[in-house]
């Protein structure tokens, strides 16, 4: 069995629908990217794959586990433990330092440890930002610190909505350039969202998009 | 509906609620270890304890073997806390016990066990109901407490079957399960119906005499005559030590001591690095399930804590109001005899409390004290011991309380001649009253006076 298996899934609301009977596999270990036009149904693909909103029909399994069988609870529990995720805006919280922004998501994971969490940031290069708030970091900064949120849980997928989109050039290579670094550390599965079509060259296999389907399906070699 | 069969029914619910909440918490208990099968055993002695309180029931029983049952519940307390303290010592990290046994050891152990739980509070209650039943000449009051712990039983187990185990099961481990049942023991282990629901009194008692034993025979030993020598103003400060704040302290001490420890180590104490190849990730689950467990173990403990104290100060506070001295009623001699009556529109000798009556002796006023004790019977005793000069006694629930040296006695030794037990006096008791001849009161009261007593005693 495929590691992330998407079976016919849409999703429709009341005035759209967003995904019309979306069918896709991933192995284990891959990174996989995800490109199209904005309102083809990227963002929310990546949504129901994360758990953070449920199909319409059709099913998501990872790893063998069907979502839609979980309860809230276990959807919960099962995300915080497998799933890490990147989005275009940090969402980190303000009034906190780097670190203790990582150890917020070790603590909803299990118990803190502020070693691990000072050893994650030092592997994304921020270990002289340890204890400077969010406001005080550059974006290409944030970003790195939720990297280090997304990854510290060890989850088997991390899962990333635009991470670069507020990014310039160089921070977006940087970024990029760590994700590879620790993707082939690691070998945890990524699904990235993009539309710069700079930043879909970095995966090894890429998806597009168009009016809810998946229209092509094509290997990338980098 | 009669006292009698309110007192049945209060009886057959308290047993049964125990049986039910032993039930729930071991069946609970064994869920959460894999072991279902024990509850068997448990079943079979739950039998067998029933069987031999029936038999019981029908052996008539001497007063010495009621008295042994009745110790026997403070015995399983004891035992079953000293088991707890064990097991909670092993729980928080120090290996005391190295084994584990297997069902065919633990089967008899856990029948043994429950017959040993039990058996003392059944055969106690039992033997209270055929007291009820002897003195409303009928079976009543059996039906009744037997129908109602059925019931009560019945209800509790098809209320909780198959609900709660699960997660309860995760709040106890064998140290919190012998806890539950110290608890249980301490809370519920009385068996005089509405008189002692709890063995919180006969503890205390039992603190009270032990102190009062150990100061008395350090004086012994050091040979101070300390009745005759040292004043009431000095036995005020060392009646301190045997009175019932200073047991209550005590007894919260030891009893609180091994669970407040054992809370102290769950909340404070280091969890160990999990071994294994693992990422920070799991290390760090791992760790969480150990610290999630170690809270669930102590959510029990802290609630019994919380309990024992509120029942001892409850208790406490009921005592602080109870300290009873009635003044003398006059009584006069009538050729040769001192008469009392058992009741009058003013008073009921068999009401359980301190009755003193005043008899003028010349210059001297000797005052008599009657009380019913637990087996039905009066004492009738002088207000005065051999020790003490004659302050008299008061009452605190169970014990008369020497007014001088503040030594306590349980009521049901009154009668008993020596140490600070009041004099006895020989009295002949009808039907109506009480008759006692006033030579016998003269000649006590005389060598009371002339303190022959305490020459004897030094």
């Amino acid at each position: 069995m495929e590691f992330i298996s998407v079976k016919d899934v849409v999703k429709e609301y009341e005035t759209a629908v967003a995904l019309r009977g979306v069918d896709m596999d991933v192995e284990k270990g891959r990174w996989v990217s995800i490109v199209g036009p904005s309102g083809s149904g990227k963002s929310t693909l990546l949504n129901i794959i994360g758990g953070l909103d449920s199909p319409t029909k059709g099913s998501v399994f990872i790893d063998g586990v069907d979502l839609g069988s979980l309860s809230e609870d276990a959807m919960a529990r099962f995300r915080r433990e497998n799933i890490g995720f990147v989005f275009q805006q940090s969402h980190l919280v303000p009034y906190l330092t780097s670190v203790e922004n990582v150890m917020l998501a070790q603590y909803f994971h299990s118990i803190t440890d502020e070693a691990e969490a000072v050893e994650a940031l030092n592997r994304v290069g921020l270990g002289h930002r340890l204890h400077h708030r969010p406001s005080q970091l550059s974006g290409g900064e944030q970003q790195r610190v939720c990297i280090a949120r997304a990854l510290i849980n060890s989850p088997k997928i991390l899962l990333a909505d635009e991470p670069t989109g507020n990014l310039d050039r160089e921070n977006t290579r940087l970024i990029l350039e760590l994700l590879k670094k620790l993707h082939s550390e690691e070998h945890f599965t990524i699904i990235l969202v993009t539309h710069d079509p700079f930043v879909s060259k970095w995966a090894e296999r890429l998806l597009t998009m168009e009016d809810g389907r998946i229209i092509k399906d094509e290997p990338l070699y980098c | 509906m009669s006292l009698f069969i309110v007192e049945a029914v209060v009886i057959g619910f308290k047993e049964a609620l125990k049986l039910a909440l032993v039930w729930l918490v071991f069946s609970a208990f064994l869920l959460e270890q894999n072991r279902q099968k024990l509850i068997i055993p448990f079943y079979w002695g739950v039998f067998l304890t029933f069987l031999l309180s029936l038999v019981s029931f029908f052996i008539h029983p001497d007063l010495f073997v009621k008295d042994v049952f009745a110790r026997l519940i403070g015995y399983t307390f004891f035992v079953f806390f000293i088991g707890s303290v064990a097991a909670l010592y092993q729980s928080s990290g120090v290996r005391l016990f190295r084994f584990r046994l297997n069902d065919t050891i633990l089967r008899p152990v856990v029948l043994l066990l429950t017959v040993f739980y039990f058996l003392p509070d059944i055969v106690g209650s039992s033997l209270f109901i055929r007291e009820l039943s002897l003195m409303k000449e009928s079976y009543a009051p059996v039906y009744v407490s037997a129908l109602t712990g059925f019931v009560v039983t019945l209800a509790a187990v098809v209320a909780v079957a198959g609900r709660f185990r699960r997660t309860l099961g995760k709040f106890f481990g064998i140290a919190q399960f012998l806890l539950f049942l110290s608890v249980v023991k301490l809370l519920g282990g009385g068996i005089k119906g509405f008189a002692e629901l709890s063995l919180i009194p006969s503890v205390e008692r039992g603190v009270i005499k032990f102190v009062h034993d150990v100061v008395h025979q350090t004086f012994v030993f050091l040979m101070v005559p300390d009745h005759p020598l040292l004043r009431v103003t000095v036995w005020n400060f060392i009646g301190i030590l045997f009175s019932s704040s200073f047991a209550l302290w005590i007894v919260l001490l030891v009893v609180l001591t091994p669970p407040v420890m054992f809370l102290y180590r769950s909340f404070t104490a280091r969890i160990p690095e999990p071994e294994g190849v693992l990422t920070g990730a799991e290390k760090r689950k791992i760790k969480a399930s150990i610290k999630r467990d170690r809270l669930r173990k102590a959510v029990p403990v802290a609630f019994f804590v919380c309990i024992i104290l509120v029942s001892w100060f409850s208790g406490r506070g009921e005592q602080v109001s109870r300290f009873y001295n009635p003044k003398p009623k006059p009584v006069v001699e009538d050729k040769g005899v001192v008469i009392i009556p058992l009741t009058d529109p003013a008073m009921d000798l068999m009401d359980g409390k301190l009755h003193k009556f005043s008899l003028l002796r010349g210059e001297d006023t000797v005052v008599i004290i009657v009380i019913k004790k637990p087996d039905g019977k009066l004492a009738v005793c002088l207000d005065a011991c051999e020790i003490c000069p004659p302050e008299g006694y008061g009452q605190i629930e169970d014990n008369v309380v020497c007014i001088y040296c503040r030594t306590p006695i349980p009521i049901e030794t009154l009668g008993q001649k020596g140490g600070c037990n009041p004099i006895p006096l020989k009295a002949t008791m009808t039907d109506r009253d009480i008759r006692i001849d006033v030579s016998e009161i003269d000649r006590l009261w005389q060598d009371v006076r002339a303190g022959k007593t305490k020459e004897i005693v030094k």
